[in-house]
């Protein structure tokens, strides 16, 4: 886990993973933040975060 | 606005996040030319993302965004007419010489190729654009804090350019490099919902198309005349100031984005960084033009129900540069508006940061150790180049203030780029694939050419800008100035270079190995699929690019 801290893809996966835990917790937890836009968004960053962080990124 | 709990969690996370960036490539820094040029080991999925992440900056999201409100769909003239051409361009004839030179930056290749004056000349005049193009980068975030958070305008400057210099006094180059990449993909999945929500909001693409007058919906159809069109200019002269002169000056010579080629492996992913950073680069109209056009189309009489006005300035005029903000302010919730703002801050940060790592190297390598300190230790050019990160900064908070005086930053900096990068091509490409071109030639070139530059940017007058001369040529938009200005001044840098090499000796040939075409071994990668060599894919590129332009005439 260290060592992949190096690789970029795994950070800009990792940025969107917990971008998409704010969007998605928000819309299952605020009523600020209950809008549709979000919860897509949030599953899209998500999708997103996870294929970076599993791509081998060759650096 | 008032941001909410997420959104500020969003801002924070993004902040932790390049500033971690930062401290993680702090460890590989051990020298000078890990700082200032990454020792050439960045993969070629990344150099091709900075390539273009470096010209993704408030600029181009704020400022593309405005013209796209100001100009119609022309504006992606910039991409289907400059930029691919440009890239390509790059990526097939010029990279051989700036990589085969083993040049750490584009001023120290006009001293290879040409000579001490005029790499002086180079290094001063970049050293200069760089540092208003951070500025102007800086402008854009401060002014966007102001209107969307009422934070004030010169606190905003300041907090903002001290988390830029957290991490690239740090990390260096490396860290500027590996954040334009994550500001890449938060620009524009940051931006893609918007682009979806607004348009719609607005009814599809051809319902913004039936109430927007003909002229902004059509890339081509209206050039044939300057009076016909928004931007007031004809299609010969958008074809040579904008598709050759500037978009050539600027992908082919700027070192800004040409250092991230010149930081790849080897020549093969420096040749192939540009030409693949032009694929998602032919997209960006996507993200960065048609938010413009969806903009103006909301602001008709004919969609008033949709509640959405591009914002006056004080004097009632509509305030273009504004445009972003207010759409991410009229269709974004809170948590979406925090990625939004965010990606606001990203292409703020990604533009400023490659305008500084850029200027480090120049004023480094080509004005510091090439004339006031030679022969020191590495350690202390790296000393150096930390210091003169901090001095690039604080600079640019100087000409931040500067361009408040404009009301769309897009002409203002377009302006800019004509004075210095409209000339530069023209001794390039004399230098390149001209043996004859002499070092004299190639200096009077160039300062002859920013000097008709700033001459033309005299007799022309547009939109109460320029015309300090005489205000004799009047232009109807700050857009064709800068392309006028471009075209006359890499016009007087051409004659007066092949003028005066004529008269003046030649370098011999055998110090021109490398440099200059016909003295030049090209690449070749023999056994290498399609994908991995240049020209097919540049071909593939150029046949794309031209179907836009036949699909949006």
């Amino acid at each position: 886990m260290y060592k992949r801290l190096n690789q970029l893809s795994f950070i800009i996966g990792l940025f969107f993973i917990i971008l998409s835990v704010i969007l998605i917790g928000g819309y299952l937890l605020s009523e600020a933040l209950n809008a549709r836009i979000n919860l897509y968004s949030g599953i899209s960053f998500l999708v997103f975060g996870i294929f970076m962080v599993w791509v081998k990124s060759g650096e | 606005m008032k941001l909410h709990l997420a959104d500020y969690l969003v801002i924070l996370l993004y902040f932790a996040f390049v500033v971690a960036v930062g401290f993680i490539i702090k460890k590989r820094i051990k020298s000078s030319n890990d700082f200032l040029n990454s020792s050439k080991t960045i993969p070629l999925w990344i150099t091709s993302l900075a390539f273009i992440s470096a010209n993704l900056g408030a600029q181009e999201v704020l400022g593309m965004v405005a013209s796209g409100a100001k100009y119609g769909i022309m504006t992606v003239h910039f991409y289907w007419v400059g930029a691919i051409f440009a890239m390509v361009f790059l990526g097939v004839f010029m990279m051989p010489f700036y990589y085969g030179s083993h040049a750490r930056s584009v001023p120290e290749y006009l001293f290879l190729r040409f000579d001490e004056k005029t790499r002086a000349l180079n290094a001063v005049t970049f050293a200069v654009m760089t540092v208003f193009s951070s500025g102007i980068s800086l402008f854009a975030l401060a002014k966007l804090f102001e209107v969307v958070l009422q934070w004030d305008f010169d606190v905003s400057i300041w907090v903002a350019a001290g988390i830029v210099l957290v991490y690239t006094f740090v990390g260096g180059l490396t860290s500027a490099v590996y954040n334009e990449v994550l500001q890449f993909f938060l620009i524009v999945l940051g931006l893609s919902p918007l682009v979806i929500v607004a348009l719609q909001d607005a009814g599809g693409w051809e319902n913004v198309k039936a109430n927007l007058q003909p002229q902004l919906t059509h890339a081509w159809k209206y050039m044939g005349s300057a009076d016909t069109n928004p931007m007031g200019i004809h299609f010969m002269s958008l074809i040579f100031g904008l598709g050759f002169v500037m978009s050539f000056g600027y992908w082919c010579t700027d070192f800004l984005v040409v250092q991230r080629a010149m930081i790849a492996k080897n020549m093969n992913a420096a040749q192939r960084t540009p030409i693949l950073a032009a694929f998602p680069k032919m997209l960006m109209p996507l993200i960065v033009v048609l938010p413009g056009v969806v903009a103006i189309a909301l602001s008709q009489p004919g969609l008033a129900d949709k509640g959405y006005k591009i914002p006056v300035d004080a004097a009632g005029q509509l305030d273009y540069t504004m445009t972003l903000p207010s759409l991410l302010s009229h269709y974004y919730p809170s948590g979406l508006m925090g990625v939004g703002i965010t990606a606001l801050l990203a292409s703020f940060m990604s533009g400023m940061a490659g305008n500084v790592t850029a200027f480090n190297s120049v004023f480094t390598y080509d004005i510091y150790q090439a004339y006031f300190v030679k022969k020191r230790s590495d350690r202390h050019y790296l000393r150096v180049g930390k210091l003169v990160t901090l001095f690039g900064i604080l600079f640019s908070i100087g000409t931040a203030y500067i361009a408040t005086s404009f009301n769309n930053i897009n002409d203002f900096l377009q302006l800019v780029f004509s004075f210095v990068n409209g000339p530069l091509f023209a001794t390039f490409l004399l230098g390149m694939f001209w043996k004859r071109t002499t070092a004299d030639g190639a200096f009077w070139g160039l300062l002859m050419g920013t000097i008709g530059a700033a001459i033309t940017h005299g007799l022309t007058i547009a939109e109460g800008k320029g015309g300090w001369i005489s205000p004799m040529f009047p232009i109807s938009s700050g857009m064709g100035q800068a392309f006028i200005v471009a075209a006359f001044s890499w016009v007087v840098n051409f004659f007066t270079t092949i003028f005066v090499s004529l008269i003046t000796k030649p370098k011999p040939d055998e110090q021109l190995k490398g440099l200059v075409y016909s003295l030049t071994e090209k690449p070749k990668y023999k056994g290498a699929k399609w994908y991995q060599q240049v020209v097919p894919i540049g071909i593939l590129l150029l046949i794309i690019t031209i179907l836009l332009n036949l699909i949006f005439f």
